[in-house]
């Protein structure tokens, strides 16, 4: 079968998760993690990145982004713009400068630097409602 | 499409790709595309970070996908140069054009892991186009194609 699955056609069972990590060796481990971990992923290496995909035809299902990125926005302002334009889309920030969030920063998982890319699959899942047991 | 080969690739299997693009539409339905013909992909938006893939991140690169025009300090053939000079034998295409970059895709499947094509170049230059036209705000496309008449070829 050689029909194009574009990423708004593919199983609703495999989420779709945007890192928006601006180091590239972070970026590269934790997208190898979450796709084995049965997610869609796609990356993006700072805030300009992440709103060019949000504003496609891609679907996104979680964004889990870096706080700190230079460019025009960091992770909280990003986090802000995609709670206000895209509620649906869930929402993990990370940081290794802040030992947790602001108050009142949206975001609905927060996971400080160092962690386990391994471990973030799971907690990826646990926020979706999308565990392995859903994938077929 | 421009390619430049430092190295006959021949006796080496082609396995793991690094594309290089500072466009993510265009890097991701590239890297999807080519992930779905069985090869492992690796990402970078930019010449400085494709370089510190090649040299901090211990993978094992066999080929490199690279856009020709990216903005800071080095481009596409900088990128090139660089790669001669550090790792000679890495061979490197370079495409100066999303549909060139479809096309070299391709040509890469041909002879990939898995040795059918997911499907054909112009459903990936569609796809693109179309994720690109999504934009809200999108500057001028310039892809040189047929049937896009009085738009400047990039190369």
């Amino acid at each position: 079968m050689n029909e194009l699955q574009s990423r708004t056609e593919m199983s609703p069972r495999h989420k779709t998760v945007l890192i928006v990590e601006d180091e590239i060796l972070i970026r590269l481990l934790l997208a190898e993690e979450l796709a084995s971990a049965g997610f869609q992923v796609i990356q993006a290496a700072n805030a300009d990145e992440a709103l060019r995909v949000l504003e496609s035809s891609v679907t996104v299902d979680l964004m889990f982004s870096d706080i700190r990125m230079p460019g025009t926005m960091d992770g909280l302002g990003l986090a802000e713009r995609v709670r206000s334009t895209w509620p649906g889309i869930k929402i993990a920030l990370t940081s290794g400068h802040l030992p947790e969030l602001p108050a009142g920063a949206p975001a609905d998982l927060f996971i400080p630097k160092p962690y386990q890319p391994a471990r973030i699959g799971a907690a990826l899942h646990d926020l979706l409602g999308s565990g392995t047991n859903d994938l077929n | 499409m421009t390619s430049t080969e430092a190295g006959a690739p021949s006796a080496a299997t082609v396995e793991t790709l690094l594309v290089v693009d500072d466009e993510v539409l265009i890097r991701l339905a590239i890297s999807d595309y080519l992930r779905e013909c069985g090869f492992k992909v690796i990402e970078a938006a930019s010449a400085e970070e494709a370089i510190v893939v090649l040299e901090q991140s211990g993978k094992t690169i066999d080929l490199v996908l690279s856009d020709v025009e990216m903005p800071g300090s080095m481009d596409g053939f900088a990128l090139s140069a660089w790669i001669r000079t550090h790792q000679p034998g890495l061979p490197v295409v370079m495409a100066g054009s999303p549909s060139r970059a479809a096309s070299a895709a391709a040509e890469l499947c041909e002879t990939g892991p898995q040795l059918s094509k997911p499907y054909d170049t112009q459903l990936l230059i569609d796809h693109i186009r179309r994720l690109l036209g999504t934009r809200k705000a999108s500057p001028a496309a310039t892809f040189p194609d047929a049937s896009q008449s009085g738009i400047t070829p990039l190369l």
